[in-house]
């Protein structure tokens, strides 16, 4: 075992790391404001609003997470006659993908707020965009934060799909250090550590967040 | 005030909650309605304020229907403040701000403006001193007060009580009914949802009694005590009566 691989390649890996958090924090805060949307279309009596949303939905869950990335980064730049970067095809790609994830999350965490809640709230005058933010949302979302965590923690595992389409991120790194060190055992070791590690570290934050909802409720 | 003409509600196809009621309450007056569970009373109050849709008939509010495209409805729940038996304080949020909300986001009040005047009125329902405790912190009694507080907050013209009791311990019962008196002492036009007799004897000016989604008897209090007209009212009377 030759331990010092890493600490020779550590700045290139860790830059790695740097892009897989940029494009995991990115696709997140892209991926839960379009679930939203989405999943108050989802409870819409509108069906012009109903149906177009459940058509996204059960379509991007049905499609395996590679092929959409494929699709953005091959396909969409010939429908604008432009190429696109590795990261901003990345980026679309998860946005698109998790927002559909996050909508079923979304819809679950609204539908478990009692009725009362919004009836309250109408009564005092308040309009449906009133409602849902004041009122409704943020019960909605703290009762989904487990559920929400735990989809990020997968989100992040799989920015590293976006090796297929060439961008560096943490798991690409790792690749071509290796096809210039041939040292696989140590590096992928390394790359499972760092993993385990974040994600550890995630779950704990998500416990922390869960008690601190039941003290309160 | 409040005119409400030939209502009639089903929900889904067959089940007729509301048949052909016809009712109009006065301003600065307090009415009762009572009767068994199931018979529609809940229904016909959140008809009022259209959180719930009639498909028939009409309410008239202050001139201006409830069902009417031009009316806006937002405008008319503005101005009638309601209060429901499970209470639907936002658990989220402390008494304060579950009695700032609306003013703030609805009316625009500055933030400065809404708590003082949300202070005023905690200190009118007795409970200033649990401004910042969250709703999980409080018990029925208070927080059916700061959920009264919470509909005073918008200055409304009506007030709809969605049997506000009937989730509460018995010794918490008084200190709700005595912040209600107040308010119909006050000249607030009320419509009150209760089985409290001893509330509607001393308060309402007019008692309704509802039987299967219809209005058996419209009486002014006393002739409603001392001569029911229909033997369901005589029964219904007796048995809730008997142990008062």
């Amino acid at each position: 075992m030759d331990w010092e691989v890493i600490s020779r390649n550590l700045e290139f890996l860790l830059g790695g790391l740097v892009v897989t958090f940029q494009l995991a924090a990115i696709a997140l805060a892209g991926g839960l404001f379009l679930g939203i949307i989405l999943g108050l279309a989802r409870l819409s009596s509108n069906r012009f609003f109903y149906y177009p949303a459940t058509a996204y939905i059960h379509f991007f869950r049905s499609q395996p997470l590679i092929l959409i990335i494929f699709w953005f980064y091959f396909f969409v730049p010939i429908l604008f006659g432009k190429p696109m970067s590795a990261f901003i095809a990345a980026v679309i790609a998860f946005i698109a993908f998790e927002a559909a994830y996050f909508a079923e999350i979304i819809r679950g965490g609204i539908q478990s707020i009692p009725n009362g809640q919004v009836q309250a709230a109408y009564s005092t005058g308040m309009r449906y965009h009133q409602v849902m933010i004041h009122v409704v949302l943020p019960q909605a979302l703290k009762n989904m934060v487990p559920a929400l965590i735990t989809q990020s923690i997968v989100l992040l595992q799989d920015t590293s799909l976006a090796y297929v389409i060439g961008l560096h991120e943490f798991l690409r790194r790792t690749s071509l250090v290796d096809n210039r060190e041939f040292r696989s055992v140590e590096l992928y070791l390394f790359a499972a550590g760092v993993y385990l590690v974040i994600c550890f570290v995630l779950s704990i934050l998500a416990r922390r967040l869960e008690h601190k909802k039941y003290k309160r409720v | 005030m409040i005119d409400i003409q030939n209502v009639s509600l089903w929900l889904g196809k067959n089940i007729h909650v509301l048949n052909d009621i016809s009712a109009s309450f006065e301003r600065g007056q307090t009415n009762v309605i009572c009767g068994p569970s199931g018979s529609g009373k809940s229904s016909l109050l959140r008809c009022i304020n259209r959180l719930e849709k009639f498909q028939k008939g009409n309410i008239i509010i202050d001139g201006h229907s409830v069902l009417d495209a031009a009316t806006d409805i937002y405008k008319i729940r503005e101005n009638i403040g309601m209060v429901f038996q499970h209470f639907n304080l936002y658990p989220h949020l402390n008494a304060l701000n579950n009695i700032t909300l609306a003013p703030r986001k609805v009316k625009g009040k500055p933030r400065i403006k809404a708590e003082n005047q949300a202070m005023q009125l905690l200190e009118r329902v007795g409970i200033k001193d649990k401004a910042y405790s969250y709703p999980a912190e409080l018990s029925g009694g208070q927080q059916q007060r700061v959920a009264i507080a919470r509909s005073l907050a918008m200055e409304p013209k009506i007030m709809l009580f969605d049997e506000p009791t009937s989730a509460l311990d018995p010794e918490m019962i008084g200190e709700v009914l005595d912040v209600m008196t107040d308010l119909a002492l006050d000249g607030m036009t009320m419509v009150v949802v209760t089985h409290e007799m001893g509330f509607a004897r001393k308060v309402a000016q007019k008692i309704i009694f509802m039987d299967n989604g219809q209005i058996i008897e419209k009486k002014k209090t006393d002739e409603f005590f001392t001569q029911p007209e229909h033997t369901r009212t005589k029964d219904f009377l007796n048995r809730i009566l008997s142990y008062v």
